[in-house]
Order: structure tokens, then C-alpha cells, then sequence
């Protein structure tokens, strides 16, 4: 059996290495993106987990309320009758300012009770064993001593703090005596996070549910690792949509397998009835076949999982940028390659390539020994069934529109991506028609247009059907990827604008400078609006502050705004209801109104309500918000201080007399804010700035896209390879007939460029479907907008010409060896 | 009018095959009239293919010289060759060498399209008449015979009026009553058209419609028959 192997399949294998590295090549960057983005996936979602938690400790219980912990409850708990053991944390940011190449970035800032925590910490003085408690004490990471200074900014406050010492942490992170702490991030009396470790003479669910009942409104008991939790649970969705999509460059491959396989089988069908002819079993002929799909997934595989550790480093900082933009502070964790992670990859790329190769090596296996006299070729290109295709692919697209209209399962949205396979199915099933019917519709045209060469090309192309289908099928499985997710994130890029349009309605933002994310919400001295409202150039500011909160099991945002001021301009636009009687009302009742991505996650509406942890407040409206995933509460900014009395506001909106300079206003601005370190943005450079943000959230996928679009463009070259090879004696047919080498060349480029138009065409119509289930489909289950469908014109002009260029470069190799062969040695060898 | 269609001058061809050399031609020297029909005949191994490969500029001598039509061809580059075969060559093979996936007319116009002729359509329909296969245009080689085919890629091979038609073993995959018929139809072309032709045959029959027999051993001359055919 394994000699049968060596002679019939690694033998020819090693006679074609070109062909056989690009196959496995191809193979190898399908695991390799499955493996990047699932290493670089758990480095993006463990890094809040890291130096956080690390400082965390295991404790069993953690308390938490929004807008921070009165000191009291601490003193509360202390005094229980139970031997609790506890410890305090207040958690925030703080961003480097000083030089060096950490410049601008945002580390955690932690303030602990150092005299109790410092030994466990591993913190030290200088001056011995009780830590000065001014100072601030630094991670290996920030390559600090101590005694060194170093320059952060805190809230809108920049500084200078003496290191007091360094300790053992992965990562970077700042630790500062808890009284210094709520000094700096202003603060003061408030904890973010209590820890306890409760005796076991109860389960912990018991401690939980018994210190609840002793805790003051608004304060919550839960289980430690909590937090966390929600964060994952948050970022599901968005992991399972990029592994979704890291799986596209699999399918392409699997293609390109299935070709190759198909290839082996039609070359060697005499062969094979020789063998069968000989003895060989059904069996054995199926097993060698798959035997050979196997060994491009092995070699694929492994090349793929060093390939993937590599991808998953780029991956990694994309993926953070994104989970910073849109839902929590992210500091990506070290790529860890663990074994699980490895295993699968390797498993999917050996079981891809085994399945693709199922259907050939089964048609290899039915070879009837008589068949060691046929000729081969023909019958490989008569086998394709067009019309029962045709039929199926028009079953599989109904399928496909059924699936589509599922609801989603334990919150993903499975009959999307049910549809989405079921449409790519279709596609392959409907392609062998098309390129049929184009072909022959345009036989003369191509003449005329592209002369002989073309004919040439389209009747080859049209003659090898189920060759150039599955090649066909595989770009334009790309190609309908890279237009869909075009299309969707154009949609979406567009309806962002718009909103941008009806919400951004200030002249002048402002916000503490630093890198912003979704649940960081550093705040202004509580001074600031005032002298910003004092200056004559301004007519009203609009004070907006956020709290990262938990509701329900999720992260969200609760924030509190000035309707009235917000007012001026028009502001938010409603999913329903009147616009201006919601905004009426908010200053006034007890009420809310809420986010879209909020209510889908929540299955929220208008008339219910939310409840928070100090009571019950009616949702009058929901309203389009694409800030960030999170989704927001908003109440009204005299409504929100009655319950968290922190005047401080995380966001200024300036709204500039009729008449005034918007540069002089800003300069004002600017002026007025001296001694902060203060971000100030005129209107328009606002939104230049989201959009950057926007386009670099979905830089990963463009990123997929591309290794997608590469796999496929690998695999036309190494088909037009093996097209090359297996139609030598009609090429050199051709130079007997008076054809120059340069026609030769035109025919094989003439076959690349057919073959890059034809995956376009199919893949822009599949794509174009594809784009409604993303759109209308997988991103709403998944994330809760409300896209307007928008072609991105431009855009998808610019990347099909990028991809039809790349097929025709692809065509250049297959068609210098074709100019290489000599005539009369390929004629004669008939 | 030239005398003299196709001249070898002392041609000689080595090649190595398997890392062995082997000379295919040795000095052979063989002058061809213009409307001359030439028989190669030898065993395999010969140069009888050699000899037609160098008469059709797809392949250059080692030494010596080839003249076709007054062209020495070692003085011409590919773009050179290419063209004196379009203009004066035609070829016709053992096993028809037909392209599966054109028609016949399609077939018997593309040295035409190869060489950006005009109403290539129509000199097609006329060749296809001529070797009496109205009517077939539209089909595809695997719906005719092999004779059909034979003559198909007969006149595909006259169909740009080559001065010389080279015709590799053109009935040895023919039965006998269909290879006298391609036979005659190759004598007819020189008769009627004036075309040279050289023809390498295994076939003691095929000589009668042949004015001379040259015979090959070893890579040169054996012998030179000459004979009336017409």
C-alpha cells in the first residue's frame, strides 16, 4: 500500500514541486489565519484579565457600584462579626507623558492599600519596608528604577511621581497608595473594587447572597472573575464573527485542493486502470488519493502553524486597537500558542483537505480497469452536470433565504452563517452554467475583441468546465468575501457618517487627552465647563459624563447629559416616537433613553424599563448610536447627579455664539483649559477622528480578505500550471500552425484574465447576496445596528481591478512556461 | 521560377537524449524542387522526422545549412521562423492533431487567425471543399472518422497556400482503404496546387503517388529514387 502511495501519488508530486508548494502553501495560510486570529483573539480578550487580575489576586467575592464604593461600606464590612478577609482597590488609567517609545500609551493605574499589600506585592522602599506613600510604584515592564521620576497624565491632569519602587509583574501597570489614588484620579472617599475571601464555613453563593442583604443600594456582591466574565461574554460575538471570516481562506483553499486532487485523478486515470487491472482494490485507490490530500494538509498544516504564530503578532494589534475602540480597555496579552489551539488548526487543515478530496478520489476509485487503455482527459471535462447544478444551486439558494430568516441561537446568529455557506454552495453549483453560457455567448466576440488567442482561451476554458468552475468558484468565493464585507462596512462607514451628521451638532468637543476607549471615562476638573461657559465666545456647553456599569451579566455605559443644551442643535435620532417630546420629557421624569445596540442586547424597547442598581427608570426612546458596542443609558444630567453626585464630566460639548470665529473660540477653549491636559476638537476634526477609528476597527478584515484573495490567486497560478502542463501538445500544436511565442504567451494570459473576469462577475453577484446576510442579518444578530444598505462604489471598483491585475500576474509564470516548451518534443511525445 | 524549393547543405543534428548523444542527421545533403512530391522513408530513428522538422523551420541544424525558399533558416530569429512558417509551410500529422474543442472550420481557419489573415472564414469553407467536406464545419473532430479528420487537418494545412506541406506518417493510423484516399488527395495538392510536398512514411505503399523516394539509414542518404507518379 505504501509503495502504491510512493509511485502513484508522491512520485508525480515531486515532479511538479511548483504546483505541489503552491497547493500546500495555500493550505498553509488557511490554517495559518484560522490560528492567528484565535491566538490573537484570547491575547486581545485575556489582556483585561492580565496585570489587573494578577493584582487581583483569587479572592472569592468582589463588591462593586457605579460611580465607585463609598469608603463606609469598607468600615461596614470590617466590622461584621465573620472573619472576611478584605482589600480595597480603586482602578483607572493613567497615560504616559513623558519621552520614549511608550509615549501616549494607557496603563493601568491601581491603588491598593500598600501597607497592607505590599509584601504580597512584592513592594519595597528604599527606605525599608513600609513604602513611601507618596510615591508611585512601577512594573518591570516600564523599565524603571527606583528612584527614577515618571511623567503621567491622570484624569486631565499632568504630572510628575517618584518611583518608589519596582515590582514583579508581566506587563505595565502603575500601583499608588490608595489615598494618593483617589486624590489623583479625584476620587476621594470612593473604592472601585472591594476583594473578599470569606471563611468556608458556607459556600461562597451563601457569603454572596447574605452580604448583598447587608450592602446599601446601589452597591453589588458578585463573584469574583465577574467582570471578566461579562467581558468575554461581550466580545463573543465579535470573536465568532472574525472566526467566521478567518475560516473563508480554509474554503477558498479547500477548493484548490478539490482542484488539485481532480487534476491527479484525470492524469492518471490510466494509470489507475492499469493498477486496478493489476490488482489494486477500490480501497486502495480511494486511500491513496485522500493519502495525498493528507499530505498537503500535513505539510500545510504544520508550515501553517508556524505561520499562524507569526500572522497572530499582526493580528494581535489590530485586533486590540478594535476591542479598545468599540468595547473595553485592551492591552494585548502575550500570544501564547497552546496546544488546544495548535491541535485544532492543524486537525481543520488535515480534515479540509481530506473532505475536499472525498468526491475525486471517489471517481479515481470507480475507475474500471479497462479504462488502463483509455485516454483520459475528455472524460474529466464531459463530467459536469449543468443542469442538475443549476437545479441544486437554485434548491441551495432557498435554503439559504430560509436559513436567513432564522433568529439567532443563545445570541449568534447561526442561521446567518448557515446562509452564507448555503449562497456560497450555490454559487459553486451555479458557476459550471455560467461559465458555460458566457463562454459560449462570447466565443466570437472574444475573437473580434481579443483576437484569436481569446477564442482560444474561452474554447480551452469551456472545454476543461469542471476545471475551470472549481477555479472560478474559488476566486470568486474570495472575491463575493472581499465585496460583501466591502459593502457591509461601506454601508455601515456610510450610515455612521450620516449619524455623525444628526449627533455631532457642537462646534467644539472636549475630552481628557489620551487614547480614548469604550469603558474609560477619565474626567475634567469639575471647574472647567464653568470658565468654558464664562467665555463670551460660547453659548452654552453641554456637560456629558460615563460610567462603565454591568447590566445583566454584560458591560454598558450609564451617562447622564444636559437635554436642553444637547437641544440647540437636534441631536439623536429615534428608532420611533417623536424626537422632540422625548427630549422633553427626559429632563423631567424618571426615565431613560437607550441605545440600539443596547436594546438588542437586552430585547429592550420602548415602554419597558431598566433597572439599575439605585432603582427602576422607564425607556421613552432608543435611539441610533454606532459610538460603540457597549450600548448606552442616558438620562438626564440633573437626573444622573441625583443618584451619582460626582459633578466631574468625562465629555464637553461647546456650543459657539451665532457669529464667532470657530478658530477664535477654539483658541479660548484652548486658553480656558490651561493647566489641563485637555483634547480639544473642532467639530469637523471630530469626526475625522472617529472615522480613522472606524477604518482602523476594520483593518483585520480587510487584512482576512486579503489572505483570502492571495490563497485564491495562488491557486489560478498553480491550475494555470498544471493547464499549461496538460495542454502542451496543443500549444505546441499551435507554434507548428505559425503561432510566435508571444500569441502563446497572449493565449495562457487570455486564459488568467477569462478566469479573473468570470470569478468577478460571479464573485460580485455572490457577493452582493452575501452582503444583504451581513448586513441585514449576521451584524444586527450580532451586534444590534441598524446599517443602511450603501454601495462603496469606489471601493469595490479599486479592489475587483486590484484582483483581476493580481490574476493576470498570476497568469505570468504558467505563461513563460508554456513559451519554454518545445514543439516538436510535445507533439511527438502524443 | 527557383529551381530549388528546399535545400539541406551538409545538415547535420545532435542532441543528447538521456545524457547520451545521439546525431540524428549526419551531412546529409538533398535538394527539392518546387511541385516535387518526396517520400522519406527509413526506419524509426532514422532522421525522417528530424528532416521534416528542419524543412519546417521548427527546428535548426547543428551544422550545415537549410534553405527554404532561398531563407537560410539559422540566419532568422523565432519572430523570423514564425514567419516563414506561416507563409510557406503547412504540416499534417500521424495522429491528425486536431483541437478537440473547436469546430472544423474552426480548426482548419486558425493558421489563418494565427497569422491575423482576413476572411479566414471563407478560405476555411474553400479548403474544407476542396478536400470534399462541405457541410462540415459546425461539427467537432470526435463526431467524424479518421479519415474525416485526416482530411480536415489536410486542409487546414493548405488552407494559407503553403509552397511546402510537410506530412509526418499522414495514413498510419488509417486503414488501408482510407489511406490511399488521403493518398490521392495529397498527390492532388501537387498536381493541382503546385505544392511541395515531403512526406515520411513507414509505408512501402504510400510511394506511388510520390516522384522521389529518398531512404534514410542512420541519419543519411541511403539511396534517391526517382519516378514518374502523375
Amino acid at each position: 500500500m505504501l509503495r502504491l502511495f510512493a509511485r502513484l501519488i508522491l512520485r508525480p508530486l515531486k515532479s511538479e514541486p511548483a504546483r505541489a508548494l503552491l497547493t500546500a502553501f495555500a493550505v498553509a495560510l488557511g490554517v495559518a489565519v484560522v490560528l492567528a486570529i484565535d491566538l490573537a483573539g484570547e491575547a486581545a480578550a485575556g489582556s483585561f484579565r492580565s496585570s489587573v487580575e494578577t493584582l487581583t489576586g483569587d479572592a472569592d467575592l468582589e463588591i462593586t457600584a457605579v460611580g465607585g464604593i463609598p469608603e463606609a461600606v469598607y468600615g461596614q464590612l470590617a466590622t461584621l462579626p465573620v472573619a472576611l478577609r478584605l482589600k480595597v482597590r480603586l482602578e483607572d488609567y493613567a497615560t504616559l507623558s513623558g519621552g520614549g517609545p511608550d509615549k501616549g500609551a494607557v496603563v493601568p493605574l491601581i491603588g491598593i492599600d500598600v501597607v497592607a499589600d505590599a509584601l504580597e506585592l512584592g513592594i519595597t522602599s528604599e527606605a525599608g519596608p513600609v513604602p513611601d506613600k507618596d510615591s508611585v510604584w512601577v512594573s518591570e515592564g516600564l523599565g524603571l528604577k527606583a528612584g527614577d521620576s515618571i511623567a503621567l497624565q491622570i484624569q486631565d491632569q499632568p504630572g510628575t511621581y517618584r518611583v518608589g519602587g519596582v515590582f514583579k509583574q508581566k506587563g505595565k501597570i502603575i500601583v499608588a497608595d490608595i489615598g494618593l489614588a483617589q486624590r489623583l484620579v479625584r476620587r476621594p472617599g470612593r473604592l472601585d473594587r472591594i476583594l473578599v475571601w470569606v471563611p468556608p464555613a458556607r459556600t461562597v453563593d451563601e457569603w454572596q447572597q447574605q452580604l448583598q442583604q447587608q450592602m446599601p443600594a446601589g452597591v453589588t456582591v458578585a463573584l469574583q472573575g465577574a467582570r471578566t466574565q461579562e467581558n468575554r461574554r461581550m466580545l463573543e460575538a465579535f470573536r465568532w464573527n472574525l472566526r467566521v471570516l478567518s475560516y473563508i481562506a480554509l474554503v477558498v483553499g479547500a477548493f484548490l485542493i478539490y482542484n488539485t486532487i481532480s487534476v491527479s485523478v484525470v492524469r492518471r486515470r490510466s494509470e489507475i486502470g492499469i493498477l486496478r487491472a493489476l490488482g489494486a482494490t477500490r480501497g486502495a485507490i480511494l486511500a491513496a488519493f485522500l493519502g495525498e490530500a493528507a499530505v498537503f494538509g500535513v505539510v500545510g498544516g504544520a508550515v501553517g502553524l508556524l505561520l499562524g504564530r507569526v500572522m497572530a503578532e499582526g493580528a494581535v494589534q489590530l485586533l486590540g486597537a478594535t476591542v479598545e475602540s468599540l468595547y473595553v480597555s485592551s492591552r494585548p496579552a502575550a500570544i501564547e500558542i497552546n496546544a488546544v489551539s495548535a491541535l485544532l488548526a492543524f486537525t481543520i487543515g488535515i480534515s479540509i483537505s481530506v473532505l475536499s478530496a472525498w468526491s475525486p478520489a471517489r471517481e479515481a476509485a470507480g475507475v474500471p480497469p479497462t479504462e488502463a487503455m483509455a485516454r483520459g482527459r475528455s472524460d474529466y471535462l464531459a463530467r459536469v452536470h449543468q443542469r442538475r447544478d443549476l437545479l441544486l444551486a437554485v434548491v441551495l439558494a432557498v435554503l439559504a433565504f430560509v436559513a436567513s430568516q432564522q433568529p439567532p441561537v443563545a445570541g449568534k446568529p447561526f442561521g446567518g452563517y448557515a446562509a452564507a455557506l448555503l449562497l456560497i454552495g450555490a454559487g459553486a453549483m451555479a458557476i459550471p452554467a455560467m461559465v458555460d453560457g458566457i463562454n459560449r455567448l462570447s466565443s466570437r466576440l472574444l475573437l473580434r475583441l481579443g483576437g484569436v488567442e481569446a477564442m482560444l482561451a474561452s474554447r480551452s476554458l469551456s472545454a476543461s468546465l469542471r476545471r475551470t468552475s472549481v477555479l472560478v468558484g474559488a476566486l470568486a468565493t474570495a472575491i463575493a468575501m472581499m465585496v460583501s464585507v466591502g459593502i457591509m462596512v461601506g454601508s455601515f462607514r456610510q450610515t455612521v457618517l450620516i449619524w455623525m451628521d444628526n449627533q455631532l451638532k457642537a462646534d467644539i468637543y472636549l475630552r481628557p487627552a489620551g487614547t480614548a476607549s469604550a469603558d474609560r471615562f477619565p474626567t475634567f476638573d469639575a471647574a472647567l465647563p464653568d470658565r468654558i461657559a464664562a467665555l463670551p465666545e460660547v453659548r452654552a456647553v453641554d456637560r456629558f459624563r460615563a460610567y462603565p456599569i454591568s447590566y445583566n451579566g454584560l458591560p454598558a455605559t450609564l451617562a447622564g447629559g444636559e437635554t436642553q443644551v444637547v437641544e440647540l442643535g437636534g441631536g439623536a435620532q429615534f428608532m420611533s416616537g417623536d424626537r422632540a417630546s422625548i427630549m422633553r420629557r427626559l429632563p423631567t421624569c424618571r426615565c431613560v433613553i437607550i441605545s440600539e445596540p443596547f436594546a438588542n442586547k437586552h430585547h429592550l424597547t420602548t415602554g419597558d424599563s431598566v433597572t439599575l442598581p439605585f432603582g427602576r427608570f422607564e425607556i421613552i426612546g432608543v435611539y441610533y448610536d454606532y459610538a460603540n458596542e457597549r450600548g448606552y443609558i442616558i438620562m438626564d444630567r440633573r437626573t444622573l447627579l441625583k443618584y451619582l453626585p460626582d459633578p466631574a464630566p468625562s465629555n464637553l460639548a461647546v456650543w459657539v455664539k451665532p457669529g464667532v470665529d470657530l478658530d477664535q473660540a477654539k483658541l479660548a477653549v484652548e486658553r480656558a483649559a490651561q493647566g489641563s491636559n485637555v483634547a480639544v476638537f473642532a467639530n469637523r476634526s471630530l469626526r475625522v477622528e472617529a472615522i480613522k477609528i472606524f477604518d482602523r476597527t476594520f483593518a483585520i478584515t480587510y487584512a482576512l480578505e486579503a489572505v483570502a484573495i492571495i490563497v485564491a490567486v495562488m491557486g489560478i497560478a498553480g491550475a494555470l500550471l498544471a493547464l499549461v502542463i496538460d495542454r502542451k501538445r496543443e500549444l505546441g500544436l499551435l507554434r507548428f500552425l505559425g503561432a510566435t511565442t508571444g500569441q502563446v504567451r497572449k493565449l495562457i494570459l487570455c486564459e488568467a484574465g477569462l478566469l479573473g473576469l468570470l470569478a468577478n462577475v460571479a464573485g460580485f453577484l455572490l457577493g452582493l447576496a452575501l452582503s444583504l446576510i451581513l448586513v441585514f442579518v449576521i451584524n444586527k444578530q450580532s451586534f444590534g445596528w441598524t446599517i443602511q444598505f450603501h454601495w462603496p462604489v469606489a471601493v469595490l471598483t479599486g479592489a475587483l481591478s486590484l484582483v483581476y491585475v493580481a490574476t493576470l500576474l498570476a497568469g505570468l509564470y504558467p505563461a513563460h512556461i508554456a513559451t519554454r516548451l518545445n514543439p516538436i518534443e510535445v507533439v511527438h511525445e502524443e | 521560377m527557383d529551381t530549388i524549393l528546399i535545400r539541406f547543405e551538409r545538415v547535420s543534428k545532435d542532441y543528447l537524449a538521456d545524457g547520451e548523444p545521439v546525431h540524428a542527421l549526419r551531412e546529409l545533403s538533398l535538394d527539392v524542387a518546387p511541385g516535387q512530391f518526396v517520400a522519406l522513408m527509413g526506419r524509426s530513428g532514422c532522421g525522417k522526422s528530424t528532416l521534416l522538422n528542419m524543412a519546417g523551420a521548427m527546428d535548426l541544424p547543428s551544422s550545415g545549412r537549410v534553405l527554404l525558399d532561398g531563407q537560410d533558416t539559422l540566419h532568422l530569429d523565432d519572430a523570423g521562423l514564425t514567419k516563414l512558417r506561416r507563409e510557406k509551410v503547412g504540416f499534417v500529422f500521424q495522429s491528425f492533431q486536431l483541437l478537440a474543442n473547436l469546430t472544423v472550420a474552426e480548426n482548419v481557419e486558425l493558421p489563418l487567425l494565427l497569422a491575423g489573415g482576413a476572411s479566414a472564414r471563407e478560405r476555411a469553407r474553400e479548403a474544407l471543399g476542396w478536400v470534399e467536406l462541405d457541410g462540415y464545419e459546425a461539427r467537432l473532430p470526435h463526431q467524424l472518422s479518421g479519415g474525416q479528420m485526416q482530411r480536415v487537418a489536410i486542409a487546414r494545412a493548405v488552407v494559407h497556400a503553403p509552397k511546402l506541406l510537410l506530412a509526418d506518417e499522414p495514413i498510419g493510423n488509417l486503414d488501408t482503404a482510407t489511406g490511399d484516399l488521403i493518398l490521392k488527395l495529397l498527390r492532388r495538392i501537387v498536381t493541382e496546387r503546385g505544392t511541395t510536398i515531403l512526406m515520411a512514411t513507414h509505408s512501402p505503399e504510400s510511394v506511388v503517388v510520390c516522384d522521389q523516394i529518398v531512404r534514410l539509414r542512420d541519419g543519411r542518404i541511403e539511396a534517391v529514387e526517382t519516378r514518374d507518379a502523375r
